[in-house]
């Protein structure tokens, strides 16, 4: 087996150049995304101009082609983030754009985890599957905007860097290195709090209740509804204490009440203390999208609040499956931890 | 859940650069050793939050057996790809790649597994018949 790299195919092709941009003195990259599978939808790609920092975005279509339009001539960074759990993320540097010229780009993505079965083209597969659900966001009977289905979440395109206390970077900087293999999830205990995992959130909204089933431990959260505060006193817990109100049309969640053994933003691992506060933003703009805004606070690890910008998609067809982590886990042995 | 945890690979803003790490998946195999094994199964745990696959392989030198492991996603993921727990049986032959286990010998996960019989690569069809 060769090991497989991100591949990029840099290629300024003059024949290939179409008519310009539309604005006079720019240019275009354009191209397609491609995974081992075929074309990638929806990919969210992003071309950063590398001497200002003008950042422009796009989006793949349904046969994975993309353009960014009236690009400034200069060298540009082009990304795309990892998509759920199925691809690697991509980065080329040194994208030139000319004027008046298209520099085609393109993406080839390999296989986050490299492919190992049935952990990552699910979702992928899923993604494409529902691509084309439109309609109006659902309500309820009091008004209020419905978020109850089955989210296929995706994580922020793109992350900003957490600005930690020194203790919190030692820590953060042990778990990168150790690539990751204390975290709780290892061991079947509540990963991440926060609703960063880019696999399925089942969303079940009554008038004074969200509840949140995921296929990870502790498999539900509640968000209270119905104007309650949180206690005054009490235990610290792994998920916290979450009420949730109406702002406008968005949901805004307020979790307070941590243990501090979580580890925040699944992919990222950061530590945190139990002064954590989270804030969460829902807003369902229509049938198929749920806008989720992250905000960690905790004054005793982060030197300004972390924040994450999420677009999940609806999977109507898809349902929470049964997982229990404890039946057969064998990596804390197999990781040499145990 | 570590089904999904194991195998997640991650964009990590980490001092201004963008680097990306393999988390537990790094921390049980080493994806620079890659391995091809075929063998006839011998069992299989159809369980969480990882589905496993044992063959024996023959050693094509000596003929010696040696039982193998091979660690796949979760049930739910497979489920997801369209396999069921009977999709494979003990007695059947199967090709698998993948990559070795970094604290275990005769420890493998399994990027592809090929039924000998049919030819048909599992776990890569569901998405090629997505739309």
């Amino acid at each position: 087996m060769k090991r497989t790299r991100a591949i990029a195919f840099a290629l300024l092709v003059p024949a290939f150049v179409l008519i310009g941009s539309a604005q006079t003195g720019t240019g275009r990259i354009g191209g397609t995304v491609t995974s081992p599978d075929g074309p990638v939808a929806a990919a969210p790609v992003r071309a950063t101009h590398q001497s200002t920092g003008r950042i422009f975005s796009t989006t793949s279509t349904t046969a994975g082609q993309f353009a960014l339009m009236d690009l400034p001539p200069g060298m540009y960074e082009v990304s795309v983030p990892e998509l759920g759990l199925a691809t690697m993320p991509f980065v080329e540097k040194n994208v030139n754009v000319a004027a008046g010229q298209t520099t085609t780009l393109n993406v080839t993505l390999v296989k986050g985890n490299h492919g190992v079965i049935g952990d990552d083209n699910a979702y992928l597969t899923i993604r494409k599957k529902y691509l084309n659900v439109r309609g109006a966001a659902p309500r309820l009977a009091d008004g209020r905007p419905d978020l109850s289905g089955v989210w296929n979440a995706n994580v922020d395109p793109n992350p900003e860097a957490p600005a930690l206390l020194p203790w919190a970077n030692d820590v953060w900087k042990n778990r990168l290195s150790t690539a990751f293999r204390d975290h709780p999830d290892g061991f079947c205990l509540p990963g991440d709090p926060t609703p960063t995992i880019a696999l399925f959130y089942k969303f079940v909204q009554t008038k004074g209740l969200l509840l949140l089933l995921f296929e990870h431990e502790p498999h539900y959260r509640q968000i209270f509804l119905d104007g309650r505060a949180h206690p005054q006193q009490a235990d610290p817990t792994w998920m916290g204490h979450s009420v949730g109100k109406w702002d406008g049309d968005t949901l805004v969640v307020d979790t307070t009440g941590f243990n501090d053994k979580s580890w925040l933003i699944f992919a990222t691992g950061l530590p945190h203390t139990e002064m954590l506060h989270m804030i969460e933003r829902y807003r369902r703009p229509d049938l198929g999208h749920l806008q989720v805004d992250l905000r960690l606070e905790d004054p005793g690890t982060f030197t300004k609040p972390v924040e994450r910008h999420m677009t999940w998609e609806l999977a109507p067809g898809e349902e929470i499956l049964e997982d229990i982590c404890t039946e057969n886990n064998k990596f804390p042995e197999y990781a040499g931890v145990k | 859940m570590r089904g999904a945890f194991i195998f997640i690979v991650a964009t990590i803003a980490l001092d201004g650069s963008t680097v990306a790490a393999h988390h537990s998946f790094a921390a049980e195999f080493d994806i620079t050793k890659s391995v091809t094994l075929t063998g006839k199964i011998t069992k299989i745990e159809w369980t969480n939050p990882h589905a496993f696959l044992f063959i024996d392989v023959a050693d094509k030198q000596t003929g010696a057996v040696t039982n193998w492991e091979i660690e796949m996603g979760s049930p739910n993921g497979l489920t997801r790809l369209g396999w069921t727990r009977t999709l494979l049986k003990p007695g059947d032959e199967v090709t698998v790649d993948g990559s070795l286990g970094r604290n275990k010998a005769n420890l493998a996960n399994a990027r592809s597994v090929v039924m000998t019989a049919t030819g048909k690569k599992l776990g890569a069809a569901s998405s090629e018949g997505a739309k």
